[in-house]
């Protein structure tokens, strides 16, 4: 299957918001493209729950737009056959059966029935299907919010916080799940508050703080900057080692009783200059920065609500 | 139906209004029937009108001529009750879908959300009329079988309950209608409050606190007034039969008291709901 590119698109475009005197969004600004995961993290209240019911029309913008496909959701005709959204999974009536809530909903876009057993199918909501939703647990509310996110076969998916309550299970199959959407050609667009989640998953990363955007770049991108060139030493003479390498230009952080970690030369130099001046060592590696530390160093300064900050300990 | 894939990407706002009511009208319906309660909610109005309006027509007699009573009233008394019900059940429409989170979803699926609420008022009107009918029809035949025994024959001046007298049918069918604007009434409030208690509560208060206050007033002016602008008391003077010059407000007219209080409500639960963030 493949989708037509406009209108597999989500464009955000200088969204403004206040919640009382503080900004929810301020100048959101990205584009979700087709044939990639597009994971929208950010700490909790960096606004993109705001972003994406202002992308459903749920909320209004002061200022700004949000456009589906090239044009207002809104103004849509048939709109889950253009955008499948899950926004929270526990927004069911609990006395209805999840078959049934499927069908109110495929018959608002004049979809049939037979829709809805396709779609209970791929969620492996399976004999489920006909208990009542009030019943599931949260990762089975997720998995019938996914459902009803597939049912109109949208060139375009967006998913708050879809990791939420599933077990290792259900975090591979979605995984999967969003990896196939993106391979059919569609735009999808993952919400987290944890950088983790989708480090195996996401593409393209659009990372927010305070209602605006702090990066929108590639993955691998993101951990090439992160990793800022440091090599990690090990050696049974950190101190002359320190001074061997002060001597040629690096800084040098004690990161523990044998290991420093070096900034200003490569690898391979360091080993030579090393190996030059007699000094032991038993490991010299690059260091690779994980997602979420390129995602602590990049929210550093948004996060709103934070605890009382660790001692300094390895860097 | 339209096949998935090909039409799909092409049918953005060139479908005409109808057809997405259309397609609304029936969520609403599926909704609506498998709600859970619903079904329930519908008999338990049957039965309680049905009871209240034969215990009303046992307990009240008719010893002579010119006792002043009027039966089809008195056989109808239980749609006072079984408005309650359905009161309870319009507001549940929405408030449910507001206690829950799932008017997002319903307004994800529906952006227009006037086109919501018509589909919900359009759906739960064509229930409660049905069940009202239902009802009315039941409270009317115990009435018949129930009355003469306590004195209302045809001694004392009184036929046998008939849809073929005129004010008889009118007090019918005035009833079956009061329910539906009680509906209304219900779901306008509903829209603009949300919440399920706070709504069954105002709709509750302004039905039968409206004839309390009317006991306390003293002054005949004012205690005259607030009879006709009472929803319930002027909206089921339609069920009179009896001297009618004396009542305070006219059948339909009183009818059409309820229609603007059932009009307001929905007007503003319209407007908070088209402004509101959601």
């Amino acid at each position: 299957m493949s989708h037509e590119s406009t209108k597999a698109t989500i464009e955000v475009i200088g969204l403004r918001k206040r919640f009382g005197p503080q900004p929810a969004l301020d100048g959101m600004t990205f584009t979700v493209r087709p044939g990639r995961v597009t994971g929208f993290v950010g700490p909790n209240g960096a606004g993109k729950s705001t972003t994406m019911r202002v992308i459903l029309g749920l909320d209004t913008a002061e200022e700004g737009k949000a456009l589906v496909g090239g044009v207002p959701y809104r103004t849509l005709r048939r709109p889950l056959r253009h955008l499948g959204a899950l926004l929270d999974a526990s927004a069911l009536q609990p006395s209805r059966t999840a078959r049934h809530h499927l069908l109110w909903l495929a018959h608002s876009q004049g979809l049939p029935a037979r829709r809805v057993d396709e779609v209970i199918e791929q969620a492996g909501l399976g004999t489920a299907a006909r208990r009542r939703a009030g019943g599931f647990s949260l990762g089975m509310r997720q998995r019938l919010g996914i459902a009803a996110a597939l049912l109109g076969d949208p060139p375009v998916v967006m998913l708050d916080e879809p990791f939420n309550g599933l077990d290792p299970d259900g975090i591979v199959w979605m995984r999967g799940l969003l990896a196939e959407l993106a391979r059919q050609g569609r735009a999808v667009l993952v919400s987290s508050h944890l950088m983790s989640e989708l480090e195996d998953t996401a593409d393209h990363l659009v990372v927010i703080g305070h209602g605006r955007v702090i990066a929108d770049t590639s993955v691998s991108q993101l951990l090439a900057e992160a990793s800022g060139g440091r090599v990690t030493l090990r050696t049974s003479a950190p101190a002359r080692a320190a001074q061997v390498l002060h001597g040629a230009g690096a800084i040098t952080v004690a990161t523990g009783p044998d290991t420093l970690t070096i900034t200003g030369l490569p690898d391979a130099e360091t080993v030579a200059l090393l190996a030059r001046n007699g000094v032991p060592f038993s490991q010299v590696s690059t260091h690779r920065a994980t997602l979420e530390e390129a995602y602590l160093e990049l929210t550093r300064d948004t996060v709103q609500y934070r605890g009382i900050p660790a001692p300094e300990a390895t860097r | 139906m339209n096949p998935l894939g090909s039409t799909r990407l092409a049918d953005t706002a060139n479908g005409a209004w109808h057809v997405t009511f259309t397609h609304t009208l029936h969520a609403e319906w599926t909704k609506l029937r498998t709600a859970g309660d619903t079904g329930r909610l519908l008999l338990l109005t049957i039965t309680l009108t049905v009871a209240v309006g034969c215990g009303t027509a046992k307990a009240v007699k008719c010893p002579d001529t010119g006792c002043g009573q009027d039966p089809v009233k008195l056989a109808l008394t239980g749609i006072t009750v079984g408005q309650a019900v359905i009161a309870v059940l319009a507001v549940l429409a929405i408030s449910n879908e507001y206690g829950t989170g799932m008017i997002r979803t319903t307004l994800t699926a529906v952006p227009n959300r006037l086109t919501v609420l018509a589909a919900k008022a359009t759906v739960l009107t064509t229930v409660v009329l049905a069940s009202g009918t239902a009802a009315v029809l039941a409270s009317l035949l115990a009435g018949r079988c129930v009355l003469p025994g306590n004195g209302f024959t045809a001694a004392h001046g009184y036929a046998p309950l008939t849809l073929a007298d005129g004010p008889t049918l009118r007090a019918a069918a005035g009833s079956v209608l009061y329910l539906a604007l009680i509906a209304l009434l219900a779901l306008g409030t509903a829209t603009a409050v949300r919440d399920a208690a706070s709504a069954i509560a105002t709709v509750l208060g302004l039905l039968y606190l409206f004839p309390i206050l009317t006991q306390v007033v003293n002054n005949p002016h004012w205690q005259h007034r607030l009879q006709q602008i009472s929803p319930m008391t002027a909206g089921l003077a339609v069920q009179a039969t009896v001297h009618l010059r004396e009542r305070p407000i006219g059948p339909w007219a009183g009818l059409g008291v309820l229609a603007t209080w059932a009009a307001t409500a929905l007007m503003t639960g319209s407007l908070l709901l088209h402004a509101r963030d959601t």
